[in-house]
């Protein structure tokens, strides 16, 4: 659509505009409610609410210390260990101390219910790389309890819900954000919306994978925004294979889960040769070894053409359970597979690795602030977290425990400017607001540009141009070659984005949101692939066969990236602080300058 | 080693013909696409919208059965497009939105009046405030046993879309807002359960069931609202269950 002919923008005034309405989105709302009743709370939601994004399809469970007999310390070193330590340890710590919190909050007064013992209290489950069995679930739909539940809330605190609405881009001016330039998906109508906070939860970027498991909505939005708006982002080389996605060929099953509790209880992995191949890549623990091992095992055999004529390996539990067995224990596992005319309870199924989680993300302190005024980040969408890995069940924790801590931080956002101290601004509070169209408009006339153009490429044919490169240049083995293939060919696809073509209306056109996702997913993918080419060494989910080692006197350190000239990442890497537990036999005389030059830039 | 039933990922086998409901028109539209076995109604739909009509919309967003925002009739019947399969052998397939909904554009619907229904039966527990710690329930008590199977509902509509009652525009609340409301009422930590049952008590409550049972039919998580409504009746009299004695 041409600029001359852009419908202009309807506006919304709001105090707190959250984008993302998964389990980080609603924990934010709720507890700004609570917070501060009559505050005026919008919920801007590319999806519908409470039905869009992964935290809704958590099968697994959620990490607590809830045992008298377990302890913080443990669940903290836990969450070190398993990110390799490359964790910001600050928020690690606040993860693990609010999170029996949250269950102890989701129980009580949200309406949850998990899965008890036999004498009726909470059921904890044991989860890979966890040295205590504290992984609280509700069956194998633990998500679908949580958000159900989350999403009810709404209906008590009443807060604008904006369904089917996407946020384009923050709105800054003179240094801070005034709001969200955002489009109705339903009318196809520009919407600006004024806001003295913003939370941007929008989940994550791991879809821009050919195999993935996440929902999606997820393309890299909140990361792209924050990006565009000049934000740093950390770690972003860290994106996390699961080892047992389905395949499915064509179908959109492909990359649909199977459990990490089938490698538990006893699930064999083999490949075409019928080896069972993890012997040579983890003997002493075998198929039960971490998310980052067995999935560059499983793709290494794959590569080495030891896979099944499909690319997979098989994964066993018929055999080693019994049919009756599977069927009793994992109900939900077995009926996915015959969705794909298989059967996990009387033979072998084909699996691979597949996209799953980023790790990396917009830089935050505890409390979600950024860099910039007024914006907060939580959930996927920030970083430093889980470091170079995540542990299975530390997802949900990270989105519900750092969405309300958003919402508090808003809270008292809100009344630093009400009570008209300088302490709102000081600590990080827009005191705009009210966005002006000018400022807005550029963002505007990029998104539409694509709708209704007379000449230009498909988007979902460029997106799966994408998918694909990223699978095969920068996915679960990476090496310096493939990276720098990589980095040519997304600088080609960022400037093919900018020449799409969608046809149809404006109301509810696909093709036209893919158009503008597809810009998102190659600005992450740019920022992954260039992060990742900075990273010579090996480190949980990021692995490079040019340098298969973990280095830790020269790598305890993050890879941050930032737009730079031309919108092309700029890196640069700042030494993990160590600041409350370090690795055993760490050196702390290594190297520790800081390659930018500066000091860590806390926001 | 067991063998496989089927190579996954198998090559097209044969051509299906859709028909498609469309807003804009109000008449089905006619495509052909490869069919492979397996195939679910939602890789149909994206593969008209690959190679024939990119601005064809219908909504998805998990794939799995969880989100529940990808409803829509297969041949007349209310399903879930992410878990349906093209049935083997079928030569055509007629696509429309779910009943009962306003449609947005094509097959997608907006879910507000079914959420409108969901609301009113007050959907979230009303916790005795002074409670702090999770309550002790032992998972085979009574309690548990009623709620646990009605628990899982994905909102996904084809109860509210399939219910006949619903279906005449009649004001009713619909299969999932009372198995919603049967699950808060028997849950010994809610303390609005005799209002709650009053609510559903009225004249668009349990009394507008007529009994079809077609919800508990077309559940694609095989919740079984019929019964849940059945229990409903049945406490209006006897009051809500106490605790641990559903
Ligand atoms: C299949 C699967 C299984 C998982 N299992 C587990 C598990 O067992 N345990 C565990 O701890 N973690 C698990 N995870 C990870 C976990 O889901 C995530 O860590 C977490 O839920 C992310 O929450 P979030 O709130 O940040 O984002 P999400 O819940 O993904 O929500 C993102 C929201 O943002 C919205 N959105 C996106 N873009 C925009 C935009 N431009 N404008 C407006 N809104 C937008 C979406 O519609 C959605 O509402 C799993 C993930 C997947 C995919
Ligand atoms: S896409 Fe989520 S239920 Fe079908």
């Amino acid at each position: 659509m041409k600029p001359s002919d852009l419908p202009g923008p309807e506006t919304i005034q709001t105090d707190v505009a959250i984008v993302g309405s998964g389990g980080a989105g609603l924990m934010c709302a709720l507890h700004l409610a609570e917070r501060t009743p009559g505050s005026d709370v919008t919920v801007v939601s590319k999806g519908i609410v409470g039905k869009s994004g992964c935290t809704r399809m958590v099968q697994g469970g959620f990490n607590a210390v809830l045992d008298p007999s377990d302890s913080i310390e443990g669940h903290f070193a836990d969450t070190l260990a398993g990110g390799y330590w490359l964790n910001d340890q600050d928020l690690a710590w606040a993860l693990v101390n609010d999170a029996p919190k949250v269950i102890v909050e989701l129980e009580t007064r949200v309406g949850c219910f998990f899965d008890r013992t036999p004498d009726g209290r909470i059921h904890q489950k044991a989860f890979a790389g966890q040295t205590f069995d504290r992984t609280v679930h509700r069956g194998d739909l633990t998500g679908l309890e949580i958000m159900g539940r989350l999403r009810d809330q709404m209906f008590r605190i009443g807060v604008r819900e904006l369904e089917d609405v996407r946020a384009l881009d923050l709105v800054v001016e003179e240094g801070e954000v005034s709001g969200i330039a955002a489009l109705d998906i339903r009318s196809g109508r520009p919407l600006l919306i004024g806001a003295k906070v913003v939370v941007m939860a929008t989940g994550g970027a791991a879809t821009m994978y050919s195999l993935a498991t996440p929902a999606r909505e997820k393309t890299g939005d909140g990361i792209a925004m924050c990006y565009r708006a000049g934000l740093e982002l950390r770690d972003m080389e860290m994106l996390q294979f699961h080892p047992t996605g389905l395949l499915a060929g064509d179908s959109r099953l492909t990359g649909a889960l199977l459990e990490e509790g089938l490698r538990g209880a006893g699930a064999l992995l083999v490949n075409a040769l019928g080896e069972r191949f993890m012997v040579r890549y983890d003997p002493e623990r075998m198929e039960r070894s971490t998310r980052d091992v067995v999935s560059r095992a499983s793709y290494t055999e794959i590569a080495a053409g030891r896979g099944t004529p499909a690319g997979g390996v098989l994964i066993d539990i018929a055999s080693v359970l019994g049919t009756e067995e599977v069927r009793r224990r994992f109900p939900g596992m077995v009926d996915r597979t015959r969705q794909l005319g298989q059967d996990l309870s009387t033979g072998p199924v084909e699996v691979s690795p597949v996209a799953h989680f980023q790790m990396g993300g917009v830089v935050t302190d505890v409390d979600c602030r950024t860099e910039l005024p007024g914006l907060l980040v939580a959930g996927e969408d920030s970083g430093g977290m889980h470091g170079a890995n995540r542990l299975g069940g530390n997802g949900v924790a990270e989105s519900t425990v750092f969405g309300a801590r958003a919402g508090d931080t808003a809270s008292e956002m809100l009344s630093g400017i009400s009570t008209g101290t300088s302490k709102g601004a000081s600590r990080g509070a827009s005191t705009k607001g009210r966005p002006s169209i000018a400022a807005a408009r550029g963002f505007f006339a990029k998104a539409f540009r694509a709708l209704g153009a007379d000449e230009g490429e498909h988007p979902m044919a460029l997106s799966k141009e994408l998918k694909e490169l990223m699978w095969r240049r920068a996915g679960v083995v990476r090496d310096r070659a493939n990276l720098v293939e990589a980095l040519d060919a997304l600088e080609d696809l960022s400037e093919r984005c900018t020449r799409t073509r969608a046809p149809g209306p404006p109301q509810l056109n696909p093709t036209w949101q893919e158009a503008i996702d597809l810009e998102n997913q190659v600005t992450a993918a740019r920022c992954l692939v260039a992060s990742a080419l900075e990273r010579e060494e090996s480190r949980g989910a990021h692995y490079r066969s040019d340098f298969p080692e973990t280095d830790n006197a020269r790598w305890l350190r993050s890879v941050r990236v930032r737009a730079g000239e031309g919108g092309r990442p700029q890196i640069r890497t700042v030494p993990v602080e160590l600041s409350r537990l370090a690795p055993p036999g760490h050196d702390a005389t290594g190297d520790s300058g800081d390659s930018g030059g500066q000091a860590r830039t806390s926001p | 080693m067991r063998s496989r039933t089927r190579p996954v990922g198998a090559r097209a086998v044969g051509s299906l013909e859709v028909l498609v409901r469309r807003s804009e028109s109000g008449k089905d539209d006619r495509f052909v696409v490869e069919s492979h076995p397996g195939m679910k109604v939602l890789d149909v739909l994206v593969a008209i919208q690959r190679d024939h009509d990119p601005s064809l919309a219908f909504r998805y967003s998990c794939r799995v059965a969880m989100c529940g925002t990808c409803a829509l009739r297969a041949n007349g019947t209310s399903v879930l497009a992410c878990q349906s399969s093209v049935p083997s052998g079928a030569k055509e397939l007629r696509l429309a939105p779910l009943a009962g909904l306003p449609v947005l554009r094509d097959l997608v619907v907006d879910p507000a009046p079914f959420f409108a229904r969901w609301a009113a039966v007050t959907p979230y527990p009303v916790p005795d405030a002074a409670v702090s710690a999770p309550a002790v329930v032992r998972p085979d008590s009574p309690e548990r046993r009623t709620i646990d199977p009605a628990l899982d509902c994905i909102t996904c509509g084809i109860c509210y879309s399939s219910c006949s009652v619903s279906d005449e525009g009649r004001d009713f609340l619909g299969p999932a807002a009372l198995n919603r409301a049967m699950v808060l009422i028997a849950d010994s930590r809610d303390t609005m359960r005799t209002e709650r049952l009053a609510r559903i008590g009225r004249l668009d409550g349990i009394d507008r069931c007529h009994y079809i049972g077609a919800c508990s039919a077309c559940c694609p998580k095989r919740i079984d609202p019929f019964d849940a409504i059945r229990r409903l009746r049945r406490w209006r009299v006897t009051g809500p269950p106490a605790a641990g004695a559903t």
